[in-house]
């Protein structure tokens, strides 16, 4: 579980608000996703959350407050994967070792080694463990990245863009992969995307920033025409189709 | 393919982290026996198994003398300095994430190279006994005394890049450009020094530059050897922090690596090093960008293997340069530092060019 309490953010140099006063909670296993144009401030919370900006408010994961917590402690509990991945030349396996560093200190042991064969596994990566990462597709990079977070075995991943620079069908396997993770494996992930379809049909829980305040939260019912019209300034409708749903966009304001 | 599924990746894992062992200590022997071979080469052009027996006492005095008091410490500076600079350049380029970054990239070098001016023009000291001041040259005419103004002048300059990228930022951009500020100015004030020497003076402090293992002497082998020590321990139980915050710092900080204090503390050692090397020694370039890359070509990027490496690569090559610098000096040794660049350079183009791909 993660819960935000009036999270609030600045610029350091310009003093600009960035996030202003933004609650929400996601429950355990559940995927939310934040949404919005750019410059809306998702990122900014995400890193907020990740504790890589300052802010203002409070980040509670299972009640214990993010602020508070040493470097080491907040790694327990929660993994961060940046939008612009960037990696050091090493193999598949190295490079997600790393995400057990807050388990090993100073050197991986066997369980370690384990856990790494394991999330290689979970994202099909077993065949790439021992080749260079920067060989590697931005579709596979992206599942390095998560083989990571999820080495690093925290409660909440923390997910920014997953899909961005994506093909479709990177894009999808991401997506499905995030939805089993979440489900069967019962981590709780906040998320920023920019495809309303695809937020669709990942998450559970949707967050509406605009201008760095939350516009709307909640459920699959958030996800209407007047909110994405508001947070976007779009017109868009929501339709049944061979019994899913989707968004449609069309027209401007 | 049937045949890609059987594979068991966890042991082809460890057959080539093996090799990578085994290329490791194919290196030590190269260096245990580059380490003799200097010991049997020098000025006096004693045959090979009279300076062999001089090593363990036996033969004339003058032969022991020479083997024992004059040799050996040359060729454990060789030896230490070697390793000391590649592993510099190593922590230097991790820290920095920059391929170019060198154990002077903080201008350490160039401060110690004016605090070796200072004392030899200024003050007419230095090895040479023979500075700016031709009717008192004796004054200050002690090794220790360029050396130790030089390390002066090195660490504070250390100390100052380090204090104002504290008061701004420690990123790497930072601190290359503050580094490369700084360096700026001490060149420019030695410039200035020189202007105002006499010739005697200037010649004595531009041969100090040239890097010089003849200087060495044991104390002061011991002294780099313990920086040298203390900085690779520490850099190699740090390593897996190294290999995150050369992925990505923000992810390394979500791992709970302090970034900026990883930082400090990695750009403080190498630079002590480079600081302790450059003012008993002089200048020896190139040791510390090359031997690295060499390392990550050869062993790949994972610090367990390329600390290691390089530590040895430096040596090996600190040591094969002191070797044809006697050799090919014929009686005198060439300024060492030349040589690295010399045998090193051709040898980094081969291998930038030559290989398509690096390793993992």
């Amino acid at each position: 579980m993660i819960r935000l309490e009036e999270v609030s953010a600045r610029y350091r140099r310009s003093g600009r608000l960035v996030l202003d006063k933004v609650s929400l909670e996601l429950p355990k296993g559940s995927i939310g996703v934040l949404l919005g144009p750019n410059g809306s401030g998702k990122s900014t919370l995400l890193k907020c959350v990740s504790g890589l900006m300052k802010y203002s408010g409070s980040v509670f994961v299972d009640d214990k407050p993010m602020e508070k917590l040493r470097l080491r402690e907040r790694s327990s509990l929660l993994a961060y994967v940046p939008q612009d991945l960037s990696f050091a030349p090493s193999t598949v396996f190295d490079a997600v070792m790393v995400g057990r560093l807050s388990h090993f200190g100073l050197s991986p042991s066997e369980a370690d080694q384990k856990a790494v064969w394991e999330a290689l596994d979970d994202l099909g990566l077993r065949e790439l463990a021992l080749n260079n990462v920067l060989e590697l597709s931005g579709g596979e990079r992206q599942k390095v990245a998560l083989a990571r977070a999820l080495a690093q075995n925290a409660e909440i991943l923390v997910l920014d863009e997953p899909t961005s620079n994506l093909d479709i069908a990177a894009e999808m396997n991401i997506v499905s992969l995030a939805r089993n993770l979440a489900k069967e494996k019962g981590f709780t992930m906040i998320l920023s995307m920019h495809d309303l379809n695809l937020a669709l049909s990942l998450g559970d829980h949707f967050a509406f920033l605009k201008g760095g305040k939350l516009l709307s939260f909640g459920g699959r019912d958030t996800m209407d025409s007047k909110t994405i019209s508001a947070t976007f300034g779009i017109l868009a409708e929501r339709v049944d189709a061979h019994g899913r749903e989707y968004i449609i966009y069309g027209g401007k304001q | 393919m049937p045949q890609e599924l059987t594979r068991d990746f966890p042991n082809e894992m460890k057959v080539s982290n093996r090799i990578r062992w085994m290329i490791l200590a194919g290196f030590l022997l190269l260096v245990i026996a580059l380490f003799f071979i200097s010991l049997m080469v020098g000025s006096s052009n004693m045959p090979f198994g009279e300076s062999f027996m001089a090593l363990f006492g036996q033969g004339s005095d003058v032969a022991v003398r020479i083997v024992q008091k004059i040799r050996l410490p040359e060729t454990f500076a060789a030896l230490i300095a070697g390793a000391g600079l590649s592993i510099a350049g190593l922590m230097m380029q991790s820290t920095l994430k920059n391929p170019m970054a060198s154990p002077s990239t903080l201008g350490v070098s160039n401060a110690a190279v004016f605090g070796a001016n200072v004392s030899i023009i200024g003050f007419a000291g230095g090895f040479l006994a023979t500075g700016n001041n031709p009717q008192d040259f004796a004054v200050g005419a002690n090794p220790f005394a360029t050396s130790s103004i030089a390390f002066i002048f090195a660490a504070t300059s250390t100390l100052l890049v380090l204090a104002l990228c504290s008061i701004r930022s420690f990123s790497s951009e930072t601190v290359v450009l503050a580094g490369i500020a700084l360096g700026t100015v001490w060149t420019a004030a030695t410039t200035l020094l020189q202007f105002f020497a006499t010739d005697v003076g200037l010649s004595a402090a531009i041969i100090w530059t040239f890097g010089d293992l003849s200087r060495a002497t044991f104390t002061m082998d011991y002294i780099m050897l313990a920086v040298v020590g203390l900085s690779a321990i520490v850099f190699f139980l740090l390593r897996w922090r190294f290999n995150a915050v050369a992925a990505d710092e923000r992810v390394a900080q979500t791992l709970g690596v302090h970034v900026r204090a990883l930082r400090f503390v990695t750009l403080f050692l190498a630079s002590l090093v480079t600081a302790v090397v450059v003012s008993y020694l002089g200048v020896i370039g190139f040791v510390g960008i090359i031997c690295p890359h060499v390392m990550r070509r050869i062993v790949g990027n994972n610090h367990r293997f390329l600390i290691p490496g390089s530590l040895l690569c430096g040596s090996a090559l600190l040591l094969l340069s002191n070797i044809v610098s006697h050799l090919v000096g014929g009686g005198t040794a060439l300024p060492v530092g030349a040589i690295t660049a010399l045998l090193g350079g051709p040898f980094f183009l081969y291998l930038i060019f030559a290989r398509k791909g690096a390793k993992a």
